[in-house]
């Protein structure tokens, strides 16, 4: 089926594009929600929901993608404390470092 | 435990390198951070979602024009944008796209909604009932009116800031004008009986108001299903921007009132001044994505309710709950708790790495006890106690734990050195003593 694997593909790569946002809580809550979002989706099999919902996951990857990158730019220098305790490592993008 | 085995540290004698990679520490205020705090004051004010901010851009960048202007694209295409968003509102409170009036905030809202009905249908009605618990600025809106000769009622409201229903009915007069009533307070999350309120209001002929900034897009809310005549909603308050607001306002029966602003006379003549374009694009873009996120964000902010209310309870005595204890009529990201024999202040400042508030942020500067805890009669020592706790859409468990964790351990640390705690403990009735007068 293609569309379940252009799902999944979607799917990693918006998992894989939410870790470059700097901010901890965008992290967590890209996470959480392209979780529950393709479980939810995943018993659609009516092929008109399943196009319009594989459109809507391609506007948000790119959408990821273009926040993740204003964020990038204007971030806080500082890091949030859980994050300082937690050591957390995030995938920080190049913006953010630089 | 928790994942967070770590006992937190006072923050002057901290030595986090963190991934930050230097010692810098925040400095503001007088106050030293090593980091920046967690977010819990969500009833203050929200961040922006990431879908807001990308709905806004454009209209920060190239397409900048006046939606008013009526002989060019820069207009049009900033027209429509501003009709895609009015529609996108409409469609969260389940109303028609002419009834909604961009406004800059609850506030003004709330202030056309109250004088402008008032002073429209002045000649026959001179009264408005309003609750004790209501924000300032429908308290202060009521205030003006009274100034002017109009006649308010300040309604009481039961120990759990419900409103009740029969109080409201028997205090309904002839020249009775408006009835205005928050849907979701702000301090402790009390949901008001909207439906039967305006279910009642309907019946007598009365233009009911209800100030939605903390229940639109949070909780579902239909002005039809519940007879809402004018609503005010708030962008900051659902991950929207600042500055901007709507105002709900019947066309059948309809809702006439006095602008409050003279102008050019857009939006219906209600509200002069341009409108401004990315603020109202990204109040449209809030409300979509809370429409779509409701129920998502709703189980979110309910685990993580149980989560805090249960973790802090199991651990501390003498936590009081303000506000219902169900659930059903609470809005459950809002959790407003007090202490008993902790000086809230020391409290506050103990937990400078949480960011969260004792009450409304339009009080907090003032030493005074919050009105509207006082107006559910809760003694003046707890209600100078009082932490409120707001959860929203970007809250993690994470952050949950490490609120209940450094809660429960300052206010073992103040009670430690509290005198009075240390009585209670020995079976002292604190009330029984008779306080030498000086």
């Amino acid at each position: 089926m293609a569309a379940a694997n252009e799902a999944r593909t979607l799917f990693r790569a918006l998992l894989r594009e939410g870790k470059r946002f700097p901010n901890y809580n965008l992290r967590d809550f890209i996470q959480r929600r392209a979780k529950e979002s393709f479980r939810e989706s995943a018993g659609v099999t009516d092929p008109s929901a399943v196009q319009s919902l594989l459109k809507r996951g391609r506007e948000e990857l790119e959408l990821v993608k273009r926040q993740s990158t204003v964020y990038g730019l204007y971030g806080r220098k500082f890091k949030n404390v859980l994050e300082l305790d937690l050591k957390f490592k995030p995938n920080t993008p190049a913006a953010s470092s630089a | 435990m928790r994942g967070f085995a770590a006992a937190p540290q006072p923050v002057e004698d901290a030595d986090h390198g963190g991934s930050s990679g230097g010692s810098s520490m925040i400095e503001k205020k007088g106050i030293t951070l090593r980091g920046v705090p967690l977010y819990l004051d969500m009833q203050a004010t929200t961040p922006m979602d990431p879908r807001v901010i990308d709905a806004m851009l454009p209209f920060m960048t190239e397409q900048f024009g006046n939606p008013h202007s009526r002989t060019h694209l820069y207009g049009w295409e900033s027209e429509e944008a501003v009709e895609d968003a009015r529609a996108k509102i409409a469609r969260l409170i389940g109303a028609d796209p002419k009834e909604i009036i961009f406004t800059s905030g609850a506030t003004e809202s709330n202030n056309t909604a109250i004088k402008g009905v008032a002073m429209y249908y002045k000649d026959k009605k001179r009264h408005v009932i309003t609750t004790q618990t209501e924000h300032k600025c429908v308290l202060d809106s009521c205030r003006w009116l009274q100034q002017r000769g109009w006649d308010v009622t300040y309604l009481p409201v039961r120990p759990d800031g419900m409103l009740d229903m029969s109080v409201l009915e028997a205090a309904i007069r002839p020249d009775t004008a408006l009835v205005s009533v928050m849907a979701v307070n702000n301090e402790i999350g009390v949901v008001q009986p909207i439906s039967e309120i305006g279910a009642l209001c309907r019946s007598k002929g009365v233009f009911f108001h209800t100030d939605g900034a903390q229940a639109v897009g949070k909780l579902p809310l239909d002005v039809n299903a519940s007879k809402i005549d004018l609503l005010s909603l708030s962008g900051h308050k659902i991950y929207g921007p600042k500055g901007v607001g709507a105002l709900y306002v019947r066309r059948r029966p309809r809702v006439r009132m006095e602008p409050l602003m003279s102008g050019g006379g857009q939006e219906r003549g209600l509200r002069s001044g341009t409108v401004p374009t990315p603020l109202v694009v990204g109040l449209g873009a809030a409300c979509e994505v809370a429409a779509r996120d409701m129920q998502s964000d709703l189980a979110h902010v309910r685990r993580l309710e149980e989560r805090l209310r249960t973790g802090i309870t199991s651990q501390l005595q003498g936590v009081m709950l303000n506000g219902p204890s169900d659930l059903a009529l609470r809005y459950p990201g809002n959790l407003n708790l007090s202490f008993a024999y902790v000086e809230g202040e020391s409290l506050i400042m103990g937990l400078k790495e949480i960011a969260v508030s004792s009450g409304s942020a339009c009080t907090s500067a003032s030493l005074e006890p919050s009105y509207v805890l006082r107006a559910l009669g809760v003694e003046e020592e707890l209600a100078h106690t009082s932490i409120r706790y707001g959860m929203g859409r970007f809250t993690t468990d994470a952050e949950v734990d490490r609120a209940i964790d450094m809660t429960v351990s300052h206010v073992n640390k103040l009670r430690e050195m509290s005198p009075l705690w240390e009585m209670v403990q020995e079976g002292v009735d604190i009330k029984s003593i008779q306080w030498a007068q000086h």
